[in-house]
């Protein structure tokens, strides 16, 4: 669990230390003068980068040389302490637990587990397939190193063979030269695609009832459903493989022509259904939040069943704009999964649901806790 | 203070130097005896002056054929093809391997533009009939890269109906050949498979 946080020049930050207690905090002050933002710093010890997705440069605050965000963890997660920092000039980005410096950024991932719910998660469901193919990459990479190993490889090998595609495009290169000089990144491309699409269609098969479940718990009459929708059927992994090949070598041609890779889970999409219909395009902005708030009680769920405790939640004034309703029956399935620290962040104390008035609160006012 | 920025700017760009290093070694250069600094000048000179690539084999050689393949003892027919003429010092040092070497110079890596004009790989196809070469050991490292690299050249030998074989991956994924121990070296070339 959380238990002191530093946080220098990071956003309108400038230099912010808080002690955390057991059951979490409540952060009250106006929209503008900080809460997301300290949210995001805690996220950044979990994701190493910005969860809005923001780029580096851009979260330090303005005029300062880089930021810096340390947490002492008690008791320890994977360490005793987390810190990361990044530096404008070099845009180097350093990560330390008990403060070793890792050799490589991505030993620090998960450091502080966490999960943030916000209004802003509505676009996990409201927008393309591009923002759920991350939720499913982040909930499985920092639950799995395996995940973590084939994601990496699988994004080495894209680009490469992407480039290597630009490149015969741009000298004019045809026939079996080209096929020869692009085919060289598939086996990795299938290799390692396989065991993505593998499992997140096990994480798919494990969570479509519990989330299904829950969005009817939510309050949704109509039955909410979600399916993996990718290259074949196949969840085992030489199958998949092969089937990922196969794809490969039938696109080629019109890859060859189009410069990019068309078929992967880099095109896949877990799609959200609505009785059978695409929520995205389907679902009242209701239905989409209800469904957003449940896909991250399920990241909840998968990092409580790889740590054994709850994470740190950070909610982000997450029913801002919810029905009371609704706002209920999540507090509701939050309080029966058992809620371990919890950051909430809103507006005004009267904001502050019931089951949460009991948390130490703090009000931030441009930038700073008083 | 040209001079010492000049040397500066040039020791900065070697890897693994970065500006401070560069500068700390410009100083030292300047206070340790004037002798000793133009010795290592000199010695700058002769490598750039009398280095080359081997005519066959593009190993580094100050002779128009390096060493290995200059010594009749050695077997011609069988070639070990390594990224770099680094690696070929680290697998002479494992002391297993009787044959001789093809250096590629790199390895197929299009996000730096480095295809496959760009290595050594016409060169060693003309060499399987030109040595009657029986054997083609692939010893590219165990990278994403280094294995793409590996399976271009498979496929180009194809055709030329010669043996190729595979280092067999007792390195650590993703580790260089040329810091692998003697030993791990020595396993991995025994072990090697066909492609
Ligand atoms: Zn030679």
């Amino acid at each position: 669990m959380l238990a002191s946080l530093t946080v220098r020049e990071f956003r309108n930050l400038a230099a912010l230390d808080l002690e955390v207690e057991a059951a979490g905090l409540a952060i009250v002050g106006d929209n503008g003068h900080g809460k997301t933002n300290l949210l995001e710093a805690i996220a950044y010890l979990r994701l190493l980068r910005s969860w809005r997705g923001a780029r580096d440069v851009d979260v330090v605050r303005f005029g300062a040389a880089g930021f810096h965000v340390r947490a002492t963890l008690h008791p320890p997660a994977r360490a005793h302490s987390a810190a990361i920092g990044f530096e404008r000039a070099s845009r180097r980005k350093r990560a330390l637990l008990d403060g070793v410096e890792q050799p490589r950024l991505s030993d620090a991932l998960g450091a502080l587990p966490s999960v943030c719910f916000s209004p802003a998660d509505v676009a996990l469901v409201a927008d393309g397939p591009g923002e759920r193919r991350r939720f499913l990459d982040v909930a499985l990479a920092l639950t799995s190193p395996s995940y973590l190993q084939a994601l990496q490889t699988y994004r080495a090998a894209l680009s490469r063979r992407n480039a290597t595609l630009r490149e015969v495009q741009r000298a004019g290169r045809a026939g079996a030269d080209a096929a020869a000089r692009v085919a060289v990144w598939e086996p990795a491309l299938a290799e390692h695609g396989a065991t993505i699409v593998g499992a997140r269609r096990d994480w798919v098969a494990a969570h479509a009832e519990p989330f299904a479940t829950l969005c009817a718990a939510i309050g949704e009459s109509a039955p909410v459903s979600m399916r993996y929708v990718g290259p074949a059927e196949d969840s085992d992994a030489s199958a998949l493989a092969d089937a990922l090949r196969a794809q490969l070598e039938a696109q080629r041609a019109q890859e060859l022509r189009r410069g990019i890779t068309l078929v992967g889970p880099h095109r896949d999409d877990l799609q959200l259904l609505l009785g059978g219909r695409e929520l995205r395009t389907f679902g009242s902005a209701g239905q989409q939040r209800s469904a957003a708030i449940a896909l991250r009680m399920r990241e909840s769920a998968t990092v409580r069943e790889q740590l054994g405790a709850a994470p740190l939640l950070l909610l982000d004034d997450p029913f801002a704009e919810l029905d009371v309703r609704r706002a209920q029956a999540i507090l509701d399935l939050l309080a029966a999964e058992g809620v371990g620290q919890v950051m909430l962040a809103v507006p005004r104390a009267e904001d502050i649901p019931p089951a949460f008035t009991r948390l130490s609160r703090r009000t931030m006012r441009e930038g700073r806790l008083s | 203070m040209s001079a010492i920025d000049d040397l500066t700017t040039e020791l900065a760009r070697l890897p693994g130097i970065g500006r401070k290093t560069a500068q700390r070694l410009t100083y030292h250069l300047l206070k340790q005896p004037a002798d000793q600094s133009r010795r290592l000048a000199q010695a700058l000179v002769t490598l750039v002056d009398t280095v080359r690539t081997c005519t066959r084999c593009f190993n580094l050689t100050e002779a128009p054929l390096c060493s290995i393949c200059s010594d009749g003892r050695r077997d011609g027919t069988l070639v070990c093809v390594v990224e770099d003429a680094a690696d070929i010092a680290a697998i002479e040092r494992a002391g297993e391997f009787r044959g001789r070497y093809h250096v590629l110079g790199g390895r197929l890596s299009p996000l730096d533009g480095v295809g496959p004009d760009d290595l050594t790989i016409g060169a060693l196809l003309a060499r399987i009939p030109e040595d009657e070469v029986t054997e083609v050991i692939l010893a590219t490292n165990p990278s994403l890269e280094g294995e793409a690299t590996a399976l271009y050249i498979q496929r180009q030998l194809a055709p030329l109906g010669v043996r190729v074989t595979r280092i067999a991956r007792g390195l650590p994924v993703g580790g260089d050949l040329e810091y692998a121990d003697g030993v791990t070296i020595a396993q991995a070339l025994q072990a090697r498979r066909d492609m």
